[in-house]
């Protein structure tokens, strides 16, 4: 088997509270692999650990006790982070610098070549759209241009692992439906993603595994398919169908040892009707 | 508080140990090449109020007297001397590197203070009116002496109070030390060894000192036969009865 | 795109060109914040000063023009380097931009050394100015008053009228004292460094890092009272030992009041003061690295 892109073993993070002799676990006992190619959804209420397990990760925080590691690289080494492109909740980029600029200054702190950050950027722009953004102020960009270029930046060096705090927080329904497309565009690619938020819709769509913290505890953690199916029932969604053939098939299970527990006509999410009345007429 | 906190502090006092003999020859040698002379004592604070006195603390001693000297030249617009003195006292105490304030307090205080009281119409009596002046005389002095003792490396103040002596306490034998102090200096000019020899010889006792000193100038040629040499030459030759035969220098016979 | 190998060339320990990066994008961001407004008002201030002494004499005029503008460079530097590097991280962790930064391979040394340089390079490119702005107005007073000499003093007194003139405006010893402000203002923001790795609030560390400035000024009488006293009780002796070895000694970088007004420094006096200088900065730095090099972010 292939290094994991994460791979935590029993982490502990406990924070002194100054000048008390109180003390926080944020982090208990944490292990948790995280496979490479995976989309991973961390979950978990505000203040459950999600932040930290992240921070430790990435090497801002030093755990209590316990181990984290980036395709084998320990996160406490600076070498860990070349793997890995982080993009933390509402993040504010220097405003004054421009969409390439940013993107330049990015890639000098990841030793890349000039010429690299040129081909690099360029193509970081267009795939995040924004091309034509490229040379406008930070300062003038949305939010969900910010988190675009925020993915950018994160994706500079061209690491195999992408870490997302929330990213969608804050953003429109468009944007974060592009942001969302840019994840699985990615996955797709075969980057491992770390996605931490508590939207769970969104993590419900994109995430091939979750784990669920609260107070610093893993509670639940599995591929999310095996996680939320309700193993006896299925759901059939015809098309056109006439009512002669739903007589029939009602006819059926009163026959058979089933049992209709609801019947219903599908509805598509806000999200969907919102986004096919406000968005580009498509062809 | 952090371990690390708790280091930190450590190395910080052990730098400071290891410092602390270095930065204290290292301020003698500032102080030998005259540097933090300032005496910023209590007195100088009653003077100057606690927010000059903490601008001055703070590294802005210069601008804190330059304010006080400003001030100073307004009280002088409405002649009130002795209102002049306490700023006076406060700016030398504030930059006592500073000669042209000693220099000008010197003056302010010799020379228009001294004639300000001895003209004071609203005192009848003249000998209350000379005490007064001479008092303003020994002001002057005052500020000169002590700025010659923070500033012994500079000819000015050397040379001016000279010229008190001279002019004010009429004081020729003090005159001529002082102008002789001054013309030590290789950077002072030129006249000032000549005055030295012009006071020498209304120093009484001095007089063939002053004539012998004053000849040999006169021999180093042209450059030094000025008008006043040559008068005191001439003065000397009479008061102590030059033959005429050993006479270097002839008066020219006054005009008819 | 592929998601190959990673594109980074090997990790170096040190790299000067993320450091760089890293200063120069600090300067960008200060400039930004505008901060060179101060110098109009410096320019200002030294014009200004002159309305005020137009009646004294000219040695008068230049001392308290060159007071005002050493003193203001003096005044300006320090509170551009304390405020600037007392914002420099609380900024970089409220915006997040921090964890974007050190996410990447950048190690915490190579973070806070590129903010300090761009903080230095701020009052470096600061003090150069006013330097500038100074020189040239003291060169244009200069002439004027040498102009106003040809026309108003007689011939023969002309040549030692001019020659005074021209001392009472530049002094060799001017550059020196600039040097030494910049040094002290450069202290300051590395003490404001270390002050802020320890602090959790901006304001924390502005309110200490000025204490420390005014007590700085003073500490040489502490130590002058440290090492003299015998007669002083033990609790006298600490507290006056704690200043001394706490505090940095200000005074000894204090020296452009009395170089003004005409004092020489040796050359061998500026390499001993700016040294002393130069020591304090490493050592702030370095401490300061330490706590931040633990930090929880």
């Amino acid at each position: 088997m292939s290094t994991p892109a994460i791979s935590i073993q029993n982490l502990t993070k406990v924070y002194p509270i100054p000048f008390k002799r109180e003390k926080v676990t944020a982090v208990q006992d944490l292990s948790l692999t995280v496979e490479a190619g995976q989309v991973y959804g961390l979950l978990g209420p505000n203040g459950s650990g999600k932040s930290t397990t992240m921070k430790i990760v990435l090497g801002l925080v030093t755990p209590t006790s316990g181990r984290t590691e980036i395709f084998g690289r320990d996160s406490n080494t600076v070498e860990s982070r070349e793997d890995v492109g982080f993009l933390p909740e509402n993040p504010y980029f220097y405003k004054y610098l421009t969409g390439a600029e940013t993107l330049d200054f990015y890639g000098k702190l990841c030793g890349l070549s000039r010429a690299k950050i040129r081909d690099r950027s360029k193509e970081l722009l267009k795939l995040v759209g924004l091309e034509n953004a490229a040379d406008r102020r930070l300062g003038g960009y949305s939010k969900g241009m910010l988190q675009r270029i925020g993915l950018a930046q994160a994706m500079i060096q061209e690491p195999r692992l992408l870490v997302l705090d929330e990213p969608t927080a804050g953003v429109d329904p468009a944007g974060s439906r592009e942001i969302r497309d840019l994840i699985l565009d990615f996955k797709q690619r075969g980057i491992t993603v770390l996605l931490c938020s508590h939207l769970l819709e969104q993590v419900q769509e994109i995430c091939d595994r979750v784990g669920i913290l609260d107070h610093g505890v893993l509670i639940r953690e599995g591929v999310l398919g095996d996680l939320i199916s309700i193993e006896n029932q299925t759901e059939i969604i015809l098309e056109n169908a006439p009512p002669e053939l739903l007589a029939q098939i009602r006819e059926m299970i009163g026959k058979s040892s089933g049992r209709l527990v609801a019947e219903h006509r599908p509805q598509k999410t806000l999200e969907r009707y919102f986004l096919d009345v406000t968005g580009p007429k498509q062809s | 508080m952090t371990r690390r906190m708790v280091i930190a502090i450590l190395v910080l006092l052990v730098f400071g140990a290891v410092r602390m003999p270095f930065e204290a020859e290292l301020e003698k040698e500032h102080k030998a090449a005259y540097f933090h002379g300032a005496k910023l004592d209590l007195s100088l604070r009653e003077k100057i109020g606690q927010m000059g006195f903490l601008a001055a603390l703070s590294g802005f001693r210069a601008f804190v007297a330059d304010v006080l000297w400003i001030h100073a030249h307004v009280l002088w617009e409405r002649t009130e001397w002795g209102a002049m003195k306490v700023d006076f006292d406060a700016v030398t105490s504030l930059q006592p590197r500073c000669v042209l304030f000693w220099s000008q307090a010197a003056w302010h205080m010799g020379f228009n203070a001294s004639v300000a009281a001895f003209e004071d119409p609203k005192q009848p009596r003249e000998a209350l009116r000379l005490k007064a002046q001479h008092e303003y005389f020994k002001l002057g002095e005052d500020y000169l002496l002590h700025g010659i003792e923070n500033n012994p490396d500079v000819y000015n103040l050397y040379a001016d109070l000279a010229l008190l002596y001279e002019m004010k306490f009429k004081d020729h034998c003090k005159a001529a030390e002082y102008y002789a102090r001054t013309a030590a200096f290789k950077n002072a000019p030129v006249f000032y060894h000549r005055f030295q020899y012009y006071e020498l010889a209304q120093c009484p006792g001095h007089e063939r000192e002053a004539y012998e000193a004053l000849l040999k100038l006169y021999k180093e040629g042209e450059n030094e036969r000025l008008p006043t040499l040559l008068k005191w030459l001439g003065i000397l030759q009479e008061k102590l009865n030059v033959p005429a035969d050993q006479k270097i220098y002839i008066p020219p016979a006054p005009n008819p | 795109m592929t998601a190959a190998a990673p594109i980074a060339t090997k990790h170096k320990i040190f790299s000067p060109a993320r450091v760089t990066a890293i200063a120069s994008n600090t300067l960008l961001e200060l400039v930004r914040l505008k901060v060179f407004y101060f110098l109009l008002l410096f320019a200002l201030l030294i014009i200004g000063s002159s309305f005020f002494t137009s009646k004294f004499t000219f040695q008068e005029q230049f001392q308290v023009l060159k007071d005002v503008s050493l003193g203001a460079m003096s005044i300006f530097t320090w509170l551009l380097g304390v405020l600037a590097t007392a914002m420099l991280l609380p900024k970089d962790i409220e915006d997040r931009t921090l964890y974007t930064i050190l996410a990447k391979p950048v190690p915490r040394f190579e973070y806070l050394l590129g903010k300090f340089l761009g903080v230095l390079l701020l009052l470096f490119v600061a003090i150069s100015l006013m330097t500038g702005v100074f020189l040239v107005i003291l060169y244009a007073r200069q002439q004027d008053a040498l102009a106003n000499a040809a026309r108003l003093v007689p011939a023969q007194a002309l040549q030692e009228q001019l020659a005074d003139i021209r001392a009472a405006t530049f002094n060799k010893n001017l550059l020196p004292g600039i040097v030494i402000i910049y040094l002290k203002s450069a202290l300051c923001a590395a003490l404001t460094l270390l002050l802020s790795t320890f602090a959790s609030s901006s304001i924390f560390t502005i309110i200490m890092s000025v204490i420390v400035y005014l007590i700085g000024h003073i500490q040489a009488i502490a130590r002058e009272a440290y090492l003299a006293s015998q007669t002083t009780t033990a609790l006298t002796k600490a507290f006056l030992a704690i200043v001394a070895l706490l505090i940095p000694d200000l005074n000894s970088l204090t020296l452009v009041d009395d170089i003004v007004v005409g004092n020489a420094i040796s050359t061998v006096l500026f390499v001993k003061t700016a040294s002393l200088g130069l020591t304090y900065i490493g050592i702030y730095f370095l401490v300061g690295y330490f706590v931040f090099s633990a930090k929880e972010l």
